[in-house]
């Protein structure tokens, strides 16, 4: 199997008028990389739109609840027009909601949340008026109270609790 | 401690290359070609194969910093070069794929590795898809696979049901399948080997997730750590050491027990370096000792020459003035004024003053050099004594110097007597304890003991009033604002004093200032200082003559005292142990972080967990369908092989269901590797022929529409 280096343009050798002998072996890295690769299984008449910016999350979602939207007044239009002709109630198509990236999401939880210590991970029964910190007992209390504001925002902050003090 | 549970960190091992196979056998065939396109890795192969090659989906365009080539890194290849790790992008941002580019240079490197070398790539395709892909992602994959590189037909799957489908034997079956993903989980039931995508769920929160709140896990236990702890060491600890425990509740009680903490942690040793200590032999310390004394010896010796030479000039001055003022008697007044001038001297008494100063001067440097240093000789003020009236201008200026002087000497005498006075003091002081403690040892340490208390119960209430200072509502501040409003108040002086014509005394009595002490919680007052002082002396002096006072009972050792348990969860390390301070113990960690499946809120993540959803999904079918969902419960996906996940389901999901129905979880037989075979048995079948979208119905309908089958997705689907 020939190796992969071999189908790269060999480095250019130096000339021997220089002195230097050894040809610069090409290092791991080069011998990875498949930029000079050939590809021949490109279609070189396709120019991709390098227009086009490439779009984040927040766009990519916000296109695919308006898609939704629409699709949802559409039909909600169509079951009306059909009312209206045939004067009598329709039986709704069974079709099924088509999810979409969007509405397969889980719901948030209807189940009371335990309350687990920040620090430890323990059970923690407690919670420190200053801070909101959650504790385990007077042990780790004190530790509480001996911490700085910024280290207490980071430990709420793992909990997704981010306190805005202006 | 020399543990056997302390696991060192793994070193990584370089990437290998791997050379592109050849194409020989699939030059004509049409084979189709299998492409499972995961956000953790990539996993591509012809459907004849039986296993794909893998290989991380990163991709890095970097720019060589030694020899300026541009290098485009696939997967694994990387991690060689450190900056192109940094540059790295990836076609997925969590669970979208987002980044054309990447996906264009990680199709290239998949092309290129099955060694295709055809103008086009003339095989059909079956690729995977998130679960309800956005149709942005699938329309932009779809012009890249059918544009750039001209496929003859493009099939999606969605990765769960295919390892469902090669697990089953390939042929339909029903289930509920729970797909772990990278960034995400599913929940997506089957039935007669369909998927219904309606009533799939997602939850937010996958491997990548677990990894980073791993790591702020850590970060907030070690904020002080020595190295920076990166993601892949994270994924790492992630994989050797992170369990889901089939009931938490009764886990954390069990830990409650520091020994039953230390028996389940598991440490973790980084990469340190000792300090090197210089150890200088003796030779060495010495000559460094002789070099220096040398060098002060030398200094001695420059210092003495100066002095000699300005001993020496200043001779030669006093020579030369005493010259010049004899030279008055021969020159006339005029000519001798002129002279004067020259020299800088404004008249006679300005040089008989210069004189004076010199010999005053030289006399004492020749005394000094006699006697040696300090000679405190006893200056004499002869002009203090004689009254004014006797004394004319000149003299009275001197008189009022020697008065100076004299009450500066004074006053250092005073000082230096009061000084030796209170030593004196402290050392009868001294004596007197002493002589007590030998007539009766314990009565004295009793005493100690009792001062010993009552100190530490004084700055105990001092620290515990400061305390109630804060809080607004205490009866401490209560009464500081009561202090403020009275000094502030207008009418300060009872009623009747001011009739009778009396005035705010406040200042008079030195005592009304102490007030203010109180008043102001910012200061740090001198009396803890003090109160601290006399605390160490107190506890030195115990601790040298009372054996039953140990260095436990000192309030140094009370203050800093940590709990059994909190020893036990962060273990300290003293200052010097390098080793030490590079360590990790993970103990209630392992299981805290897989737990974040069954509850994301726990990290902060708004979202049902694992068992509720499955509530959820079971809840929307009859119960003769939740029978079947049931009877196959499957888990998939790399993620799934987390340890203990299959109890902790069986115990999630036996309560909320009628005792009679069987429930059964099975776990893939390779869960990182069993969607691509499913792909792969799939894409053998006659099936697989009609669920693609060929070219022209690509050309016709656009990117976006797919055709629906069982293992696909529904939306934009016909």
């Amino acid at each position: 199997m020939p190796p992969k280096g071999s189908t790269r343009k060999k480095p250019s050798a130096v000339p021997s008028a220089e002195g230097s002998a050894t040809p610069q072996v090409p290092s791991l890295a080069e011998q990875l990389s498949y930029l000079h690769l050939a590809r021949p299984f490109k279609n070189p008449n396709y120019t991709k739109n390098t227009n086009r910016r490439t779009k984040n999350l927040k766009t990519v979602l916000g296109q695919e609840r308006e898609r939704e939207r629409q699709e949802r007044e559409r039909r909600r239009g169509e079951k009306e027009q059909e009312m209206e002709v045939d004067g009598e109630a329709h039986e709704p198509t069974a079709e099924e909601d088509l999810p979409s990236y969007l509405s397969i999401e889980a719901p948030p939880s209807v189940l009371p949340q335990k309350h687990y210590c920040d620090i430890t991970g323990l059970e923690a029964p407690y919670t420190d008026p200053v801070t909101g910190l959650r504790y385990h007992d007077k042990s780790i209390y004190e530790l509480i109270k001996g911490l700085t504001t910024s280290a207490a925002k980071d430990y709420l902050s793992a909990r997704g609790v981010n306190p805005i003090v202006k | 401690m020399a543990d056997t549970r302390v696991i060192r960190l793994p070193t990584p091992s370089p990437p290998s290359l791997s050379a592109p196979s050849s194409y020989e056998p699939h030059g004509d065939e049409h084979t189709p070609l299998i492409i499972d396109n995961g956000s953790t890795t990539l996993r591509f192969g012809f459907a004849t194969s039986d296993t794909p090659r893998t290989s991380s989906n990163i991709v890095a365009k970097y720019k060589e910093r030694k020899q300026g080539r541009q290098l485009l890194l696939f997967g694994d290849a990387v991690d060689v070069e450190s900056g192109a790790k940094a540059q790295g992008k990836t076609p997925w941002e969590g669970d979208v794929l987002l980044n054309f580019d990447a996906m264009e240079h990680a199709m290239d490197y998949t092309f290129i590795q099955l060694g295709i070398d055809t103008p086009t790539v003339d095989h059909p395709i079956l690729m995977t898809e998130r679960l309800a892909s956005p149709l942005h992602s699938r329309a932009l994959t779809s012009e890249l696979m059918f544009e750039l590189y001209s496929v003859p037909s493009l099939a999606y799957a969605v990765d769960a049901p295919m390892s469902f489908y090669h697990n089953n034997g390939a042929k339909p079956a029903d289930g509920l399948v729970v797909s772990f993903n990278t960034a995400s989980t599913s929940v997506i039931p089957m039935l007669a080997g369909k998927g219904i995508m309606s009533q799939a769920k997602r939850i937010p929160w996958g491997a990548q997730h677990s990894a980073e709140y791993l790591l702020k896990l850590i970060q907030l236990k070690y904020p002080t750590f020595s190295t920076r702890v990166t993601s892949a060491q994270t994924s790492w600890m992630l994989h050797s050491f992170c369990e889901v425990s089939p009931d938490y509740l009764s886990l954390l009680r069990k830990l409650r027990d520091p020994n039953q903490l230390r028996a389940v942690e598991r440490i973790v040793q980084f990469p340190f370096v000792l300090p090197t200590i210089e150890e200088r032999t003796e030779e060495e310390l010495a000559r460094i000792a002789d070099r220096r004394r040398e060098q002060g010896k030398k200094l001695q010796e420059l210092a003495a020459k100066a002095r000699l030479e300005k001993l020496v000039q200043k001779e030669n001055d006093v020579q030369y003035l005493t010259n010049l003022k004899e030279r008055k008697g021969t020159e006339g007044k005029r000519e001798w004024q002129n002279l004067l001038q020259s020299e800088g001297f404004s008249d006679d008494v300005a040089l008989d003053q210069a004189i004076k100063k010199l010999e005053a001067d030289l006399k004492r440097t020749r005394k000094k050099e006699v006697e040696g240093d300090d000679v405190i000789e006893e200056p004499s003020f002869p002009l203090v004594d004689v009254p004014d009236a006797d004394l004319d201008e000149e003299s009275l200026k001197e008189k009022r110097k020697q008065k100076l002087m004299k009450a500066g000497f004074e006053a250092r005498a005073r000082a230096r007597r009061e000084k030796e006075k209170e030593r004196e003091e402290r050392e009868a002081d001294e004596k007197r304890d002493e002589q007590d403690r030998e007539r009766d040892p314990s009565a004295w340490t009793r005493k100690l003991r009792d001062e010993h208390q009552s100190l530490l119960s004084r700055m105990k209430e001092r620290s515990r009033r400061k305390v109630a200072l804060t809080d607004r509502k205490s009866a401490a501040s209560q009464a500081r604002m009561k202090n403020i409003a009275s000094l502030a108040a207008d009418d300060r002086v009872p009623k009747k004093r001011r009739k009778n014509g009396g005035e705010d005394m406040f200042g008079a009595d030195d005592a009304d200032w102490a007030i203010y002490r109180k008043i102001n919680t910012g200061a740090p007052s001198s009396d803890e200082e003090d109160d601290l002082l006399q605390l160490q002396t107190v506890e030195q002096k115990l601790l040298m003559h009372d054996p039953t006072f140990g260095d436990e009972h000192t309030h140094a050792a009370m203050t800093s005292q940590r709990s059994a348990f909190m020893s036990a969860f962060r273990p300290q390390y003293e200052d010097g142990d390098v080793e030490g301070h590079a360590r990790i113990h993970l103990s209630i960690e392992r299981w805290r972080v897989c737990e974040a499946y069954f509850s994301p809120s726990m990290a902060g993540v708004d979202c049902a967990g694992l068992g509720e959803v499955l509530q959820n999904v079971l809840t929307t079918f009859s119960m003769a369908d939740r029978g079947r969902l049931v009877n196959n419960v499957f888990l998939t996906g790399a993620p799934a092989q987390v340890p203990g996940l299959v109890d902790r389901l069986h115990a999630t999901l036996r309560p909320i269901l009628p005792p009679e129905m069987p429930l059964q979880i099975v776990r893939a037989a390779d869960p990182a590797l069993d969607a691509w075979r499913g792909m792969a048995d799939f894409a053998k079948t006659e099936e697989f022929k009609s669920v693609g979208v060929s070219r022209a119905e690509y050309e016709e309908w656009g990117a976006e529409r797919i055709r629906r089958w069982w293992g696909g997705n529904w939306n934009a689907s016909v």
